[in-house]
C-alpha cells in the first residue's frame, strides 16, 4: 500500500464504532433518542470507506491491504502486532457487516422506540460491530482472538438486553458459556501453534506448516480445536444449543448477530485460515461432516416450532452447516458465497418477524394468522426471503445453495449429498409453515385482527433487504448457465493458489440437472407445507398427533438441552454441593479446631495457676532439673547456657508484656 | 605401733576431698529445698531457704580452699552472701509480718488469691 | 581430720532434717543454729576461721533470734500432728528435692576440678581482712562489692522497715495473743 491517509481511512472502518460507543456510553443519557443518528451516521461512514477498500482491493487484482504496527514486543519470544489486513474475502465481509449493520440501526430506531435503555442499546450495538470488523480485518491469530472475546462479550449484552426477563438473563449466560467452551478449545489452537511455529500470523503459520513446524496429528489437532471454536460461535453441533435460546433478545439483535455477522465469524476463521485447514484432509473431513449433520439436524428441530423467531433461529444453524459444509468439501468460494446471501436473506426474515412481533407483541405462530391482508409489506418480504431460503430460482438463495449441493455430489461425497438434498427439502417446508401459520388463512386471536403494518423506517430496510435478497445471487451467477453475465464473486473471492494446489480440485461445469432436482425438491417441500397448513389447517395438527413422539423429540431438540442440563450443569453443581460441604465440614471444622484447641489448651493450663507459691516454686524446680538433666547431660554446657538463657529471656519478656511496660 | 593401726589413724587423720564437702552441701541443699516445698508455716519455709544459703556457702569457702587459682577468695565470697541472706531475712520477716496482720495466718496455702 | 569431718556433716545434716520434719517451730529454729554450727565447723576446717566467727555471730547469734522474733509475733499453738504442718506437695518435693541432690551432687563430685589441694585458703585474719577489702593484689573487685553490700543492708533496713510499719490508725499492737 498505501499512503497515511489511505491506512487511516481502513483503519477508521472499525475505529469509528468504536468512537460511537465511546461517545454514546458517556453521553447516552443526555442524547436519549437521538442516539440513533450518532450511530448511524457512524455506520454509514464505515460502510462508505468499506466500499472504499472494497474498490480499492477489486482494482488492484485482489492483492491485500496490510498494514500493523507491533503490540507487545517479548524479546525472544517473539512480538505480537496488531494491524489490519484486507484481501478479497475481507473487503466482501466489511461491505455486508457494515451493509447488515446500518440496516438493522435504521430499523432498531423504531422497534425499540420507547425503552429505557435505548442509548445503551446503541452502544453495544456499535461496539459489535466495532468488534465484528476488526475480527475481520485481524491478519493474526491474536488480534483476532481479542474481538472474537469481544463480540462473544457484545452478544452476551446483547441477548441480555431487557435483563428484567430470567429468561433473558439465563440465555445470555447460556450463550456466553457455551461459546466460552468453544473459545476455550480455539485459544488452546492458538496456543499450539503457537509453541510450534513461534508466530500467530495466519499465513506465517500456514508456510511453517508447509515447512513442516507442525505436521501430521499436531497440526490436525491444532486446527480442529481451533474448529471447535468456530463451531461454538457459528453454533455448530454440538455447541448449538445457545442460539435459540439467544432469541430472548431484541429481534433486530437476532438478526444483526445471529443471522448475519457474529455467526458467520465461525465460518469466516474456517475461511481465513483455510491455507492451514487444506493441510490437514481429516480436519477438513470433520467440518465437511460436522456441517452437513449440523444443517440436518437443526432442519429436523424447525419443523415443529410455534415460536416464529425460533424457526428462523434453527434456520440459521442449519444454513451455517451448509457453509461449513461447502468449505469443508473444498469449496472455498461457494461456502463463502452462500455466507454473503444468507446475510441479507436472513437478517430479512429476522426483521420480518420482528415487523410481526411488533405489530402482535408475540412471537407465537398459532396465535396468528390471516396478516397477509394487514401486513402486505411484510408478508411479500417474507416470502421472497423464503424463497430465497429454500433456493429457488432465479433467487439469491439459490446459486450458493445450488454450487454447494452440486458440488457435494460433483466431488462424490454421496453422504453429504443426501444430507443436504433433505436438509433442502426440510427447510423449504419449515419457512413455508412458518409464512403460511402468521399470514395466511384466518385470524386465530384478536391481536391478529387487529395487526398493523410496520412504520416506514422499518419496512424501508425490509425493501431494501428484500430486492437484495432476490439479487445479491447475480453476481456469482457461474459461465455454465449461458447467461452472459461474469461470475464477479468467483473471480474475486478465491483461495490462495496454495490452497487451490493443495486441493487439487477441478472445477465442474454448471450441471443443470442437479440444480433442476435441488429446486424441484424445494418446490416440493413448499408444497407439502401448502397442503398441511393452508386448505385444512387441522391436517398438521393431526400428523403431529399421529406422530407424537417424533415430535415430542424434535421439539425438545433431539433433548440436547436436557442432555448438557444433567451432565454439565447438574454436575457443576453437585461439585459446587461438594466444595461446599468441604469447605464447612473440613476447612470450617479445622478453623473450628484450632480455636477449641486453644481453649482447651487454656484450659487445661489453668490447672497449673493455683496461687500458691509453693507450688509454683515446685513447677520452677522440676523444670530447671529437667532442663539441666536433659540440655546439660546430654549437651553440654553451652547449650544448657543457651536454653537458660532464651528461658530467661522469654520470661522476662513475658513480664513485660504481662506489666504492660 | 602395729602398721594396721598406722593405717587406721593415717586415714583417720587424713584431709578430706574437695567432693566430700561438696556432697555434703548438695544433701544439704536437696533438704532445704524439701522443706521450704512441703511446710506450711512461712517462717520455716525461710528457715529451710536459710539452710539453702548456708549449703551454698559451704560449697563456696571448699572451692576457695581447694582451687589453687582462687587465691583463697571463697571464704571473702561467702562473707558477701552472708550479708546478703541477713537483709534477705530482714525484708522477708517483714513481709510475712505484713501478710500475718491483714490475714492472721502464716498458712502460705491460704495467701492464694492469684489462683487461676 | 576425717573424723571431724563426720561429725560435722552428721550435725550439719541432721539438724537440716529436724527443721523441716518438726512440729514445734521453735525446735524448726533450734535445729537450723545447730545446722549453721556445723557448717561454722566446716568453715574452720576450710582454713577460715574469721569466717567461722562470722558464721556463728551472724547467723546463729542474729539470724535465729530474728527468726524467733518472728516466731513470736505470729505464734501459732504446736501442731499435734505431723500432718498439719506439711501440705499436698509431701510426696512431689520429696522426688525434686532428692532429683535436685542427685544432679548436684552427681555433677560436683565427677566433675574433674584440676589440681587440687587444701590449704589454699587465708588462715589468718589480717590476710582475711586484705582480701575481703581488695587490698590485697588479685582481689580489688572487693573493694567495690563491700561497699555494694554496705549499700544494700541499708536498703533492707529501710526497707524492712517500711514494710512492717503499721498504718496510721490501725491501733496498738496488743503483743502476744
Amino acid at each position: 500500500m498505501t499512503t497515511v491517509g489511505q491506512q487511516l481511512i481502513v483503519a477508521a472502518i472499525p475505529a469509528l464504532p468504536a468512537l460511537v460507543f465511546a461517545v454514546l456510553v458517556l453521553f447516552g443519557r443526555l442524547l436519549k433518542e437521538n442516539a440513533q443518528y450518532v450511530a448511524i451516521l457512524g455506520v454509514t461512514v464505515s460502510l462508505v470507506f468499506s466500499a472504499f477498500s472494497l474498490y480499492y482491493v477489486a482494482s488492484n487484482d485482489g492483492t491485500p491491504i496490510e498494514f500493523s504496527v507491533p503490540w507487545i514486543d517479548l524479546g525472544a519470544g517473539g512480538t505480537f502486532s496488531m494491524g489490519i489486513y484486507i484481501d478479497s474475502l475481507a473487503a466482501v465481509m466489511l461491505v455486508v457487516v457494515c451493509f447488515v449493520s446500518l440496516m438493522i440501526q435504521l430499523y432498531s430506531g423504531a422497534f425499540m422506540e420507547g425503552d429505557s435503555r435505548f442509548a445503551w442499546y446503541y452502544a453495544i450495538l456499535n461496539l459489535f460491530t466495532a468488534s465484528m470488523l476488526g475480527l475481520v480485518v485481524a491478519p493474526n491469530f491474536i488480534e483476532l482472538y481479542v474481538f472474537w472475546e469481544l463480540v462473544g462479550l457484545c452478544s452476551y449484552l446483547l441477548v441480555g438486553h431487557w435483563y428484567e426477563k430470567p429468561s433473558a438473563r439465563d440465555a445470555a449466560q447460556k450463550a456466553f458459556i457455551v461459546t466460552r467452551v468453544g473459545d476455550a478449545a480455539l485459544f488452546i489452537g492458538i496456543i499450539m501453534f503457537w509453541r510450534a511455529t513461534g508466530t500467530t500470523a495466519f499465513d506465517e503459520i500456514s508456510q511453517a506448516a508447509q515447512a513442516g513446524f507442525i505436521g501430521g496429528s499436531a497440526l490436525t489437532a491444532a486446527i480442529v480445536l481451533v474448529f471447535i471454536g468456530a463451531v461454538g460461535k457459528s453454533a455448530q453441533f454440538p455447541l448449538h444449543v445457545w442460539l435459540p435460546d439467544a432469541m430472548e433478545g431484541p429481534t433486530p439483535v437476532s438478526a444483526l448477530i445471529h443471522a448475519a455477522t457474529m455467526v458467520a465469524a465461525g465460518v469466516y476463521l474456517v475461511a481465513r485460515t483455510y491455507d492451514i485447514f487444506v493441510q490437514s484432509e481429516t480436519a477438513m473431513l470433520t467440518v465437511a461432516y460436522v456441517g452437513g449433520f449440523t444443517a440436518l439436524m437443526a432442519a429436523t428441530m424447525a419443523l415443529v416450532k410455534k415460536d416464529i423467531k425460533r424457526v428462523i433461529a434453527y434456520s440459521t444453524v442449519s444454513q451455517l452447516g451448509y457453509m461449513m459444509l461447502g468449505l469443508g468439501i473444498g469449496q472455498y468460494t461457494a461456502g463463502f458465497f452462500h455466507l454473503y446471501n444468507h446475510a441479507f436473506f436472513k437478517a430479512l426474515l429476522f426483521l420480518c418477524a420482528g415487523s410481526v412481533i411488533y405489530a402482535m407483541n408475540t412471537y407465537s405462530l398459532p396465535e396468528m394468522g390471516g396478516l397477509r391482508r394487514r401486513m402486505p409489506i411484510t408478508f411479500w418480504a417474507m416470502v421472497l426471503a423464503g424463497l430465497s431460503l429454500s433456493g429457488i430460482f432465479p433467487f439469491a438463495g439459490f446459486w450458493s445453495k445450488d454450487a454447494i449441493v452440486a458440488s457435494t455430489y460433483d466431488e462424490h461425497y454421496y453422504v453429504l449429498f443426501g444430507m443436504a438434498l433433505l436438509t433442502v427439502f426440510l427447510t423449504a417446508f419449515y419457512i413455508f409453515r412458518a409464512i403460511f401459520m402468521a399470514f395466511t388463512g384466518e385470524p386465530r386471536t384478536q391481536a391478529a385482527r387487529e395487526a398493523v403494518e410496520s412504520p416506514g423506517i422499518m419496512t424501508g430496510p425490509m425493501i431494501l433487504l428484500a430486492f437484495l435478497s432476490i439479487v445479491s445471487g447475480w453476481v456469482g451467477i457461474p459461465s455454465g448457465f449461458g447467461v452472459p453475465i461474469k461470475d464477479y464473486f468467483a473471480d474475486f473471492v478465491t483461495p490462495s493458489k496454495f490452497a487451490s494446489d493443495t486441493l487439487g480440485l477441478e472445477a465442474h461445469a454448471f450441471s443443470f440437472q442437479l440444480a433442476i432436482i435441488s429446486v424441484a425438491v424445494g418446490l416440493a417441500g413448499i408444497g407439502l407445507a401448502y397442503f398441511l397448513y393452508v386448505p385444512k389447517p387441522e391436517r398438521a395438527a393431526q400428523l403431529a398427533r399421529r406422530l407424537a413422539p417424533i415430535h415430542t423429540f424434535l421439539d425438545k431438540g433431539w433433548y440436547f438441552d436436557a442432555l448438557y442440563g444433567l451432565v454439565f450443569v447438574q454436575g457443576a453443581k453437585a461439585l459446587a454441593r461438594g466444595i461446599r460441604g468441604f469447605d464447612r465440614r473440613a476447612l470450617g471444622g479445622l478453623v473450628g479446631g484450632v480455636g477449641r484447641g486453644a481453649m482447651g489448651t487454656g484450659g487445661f493450663l489453668q490447672r497449673f495457676q493455683t496461687g500458691g507459691v509453693q507450688n509454683y516454686a515446685l513447677f520452677i524446680l522440676f523444670s530447671v532439673l529437667l532442663i539441666g538433666i536433659l540440655v546439660g547431660a546430654l549437651a553440654g554446657a553451652q547449650w544448657t547456657l543457651l536454653v537458660v538463657a532464651l528461658i530467661a529471656v522469654t520470661t522476662v519478656a513475658a513480664f513485660a508484656v504481662g506489666a504492660r511496660l | 605401733m602395729p602398721p594396721i593401726v598406722q593405717q587406721i589413724i593415717d586415714a583417720l587423720t587424713a584431709t578430706p576431698p574437695l567432693a566430700g564437702y561438696l556432697v555434703v552441701g548438695a544433701i544439704m541443699f536437696a533438704i532445704g529445698t524439701w522443706g521450704a516445698l512441703i511446710r506450711r508455716n512461712a517462717v520455716v519455709v525461710f528457715m529451710c531457704v536459710e539452710l539453702m544459703i548456708n549449703a551454698v556457702n559451704l560449697t563456696l569457702v571448699a572451692f576457695g580452699d581447694f582451687l589453687p587459682g582462687e587465691k583463697g577468695l571463697g571464704a571473702s565470697y561467702a562473707v558477701l552472701v552472708i550479708a546478703i541472706a541477713a537483709a534477705e531475712i530482714a525484708v522477708g520477716l517483714a513481709i510475712v509480718l505484713a501478710v500475718f496482720r491483714s490475714r492472721r495466718t502464716v498458712n502460705i496455702d491460704e495467701v492464694n488469691t492469684m489462683r487461676g | 581430720m576425717t573424723v571431724a569431718f563426720a561429725f560435722l556433716a552428721g550435725m550439719t545434716l541432721v539438724s537440716a532434717f529436724g527443721v523441716v520434719v518438726s512440729r514445734n517451730v521453735v525446735h524448726s529454729a533450734l535445729f537450723m543454729s545447730g545446722s549453721f554450727l556445723g557448717v561454722s565447723g566446716f568453715f574452720v576446717m576450710l582454713n577460715a576461721p574469721a569466717l567461722a566467727a562470722f558464721q556463728v555471730l551472724i547467723y546463729v547469734g542474729a539470724v535465729t533470734v530474728v527468726i524467733l522474733f518472728g516466731i513470736m509475733f505470729t505464734q501459732r499453738p504446736q501442731a499435734r500432728r505431723f500432718r498439719t504442718i506439711i501440705n499436698h506437695q509431701f510426696w512431689a518435693g520429696f522426688l525434686v528435692a532428692i532429683g535436685v541432690g542427685v544432679f548436684l551432687a552427681y555433677l560436683l563430685a565427677v566433675e574433674d576440678w584440676g589440681q587440687t589441694s587444701a590449704g589454699n585458703g587465708a588462715r589468718d585474719v589480717a590476710a582475711f581482712g586484705k582480701d575481703l577489702l581488695g587490698v590485697s593484689p588479685g582481689s580489688e573487685i572487693f573493694a567495690l562489692l563491700f561497699e555494694v553490700a554496705s549499700v544494700l543492708l541499708l536498703v533492707a533496713v529501710v526497707a524492712a522497715i517500711v514494710v512492717s510499719r503499721r498504718k496510721t490508725g490501725e491501733g496498738v499492737d496488743r503483743g502476744v495473743e
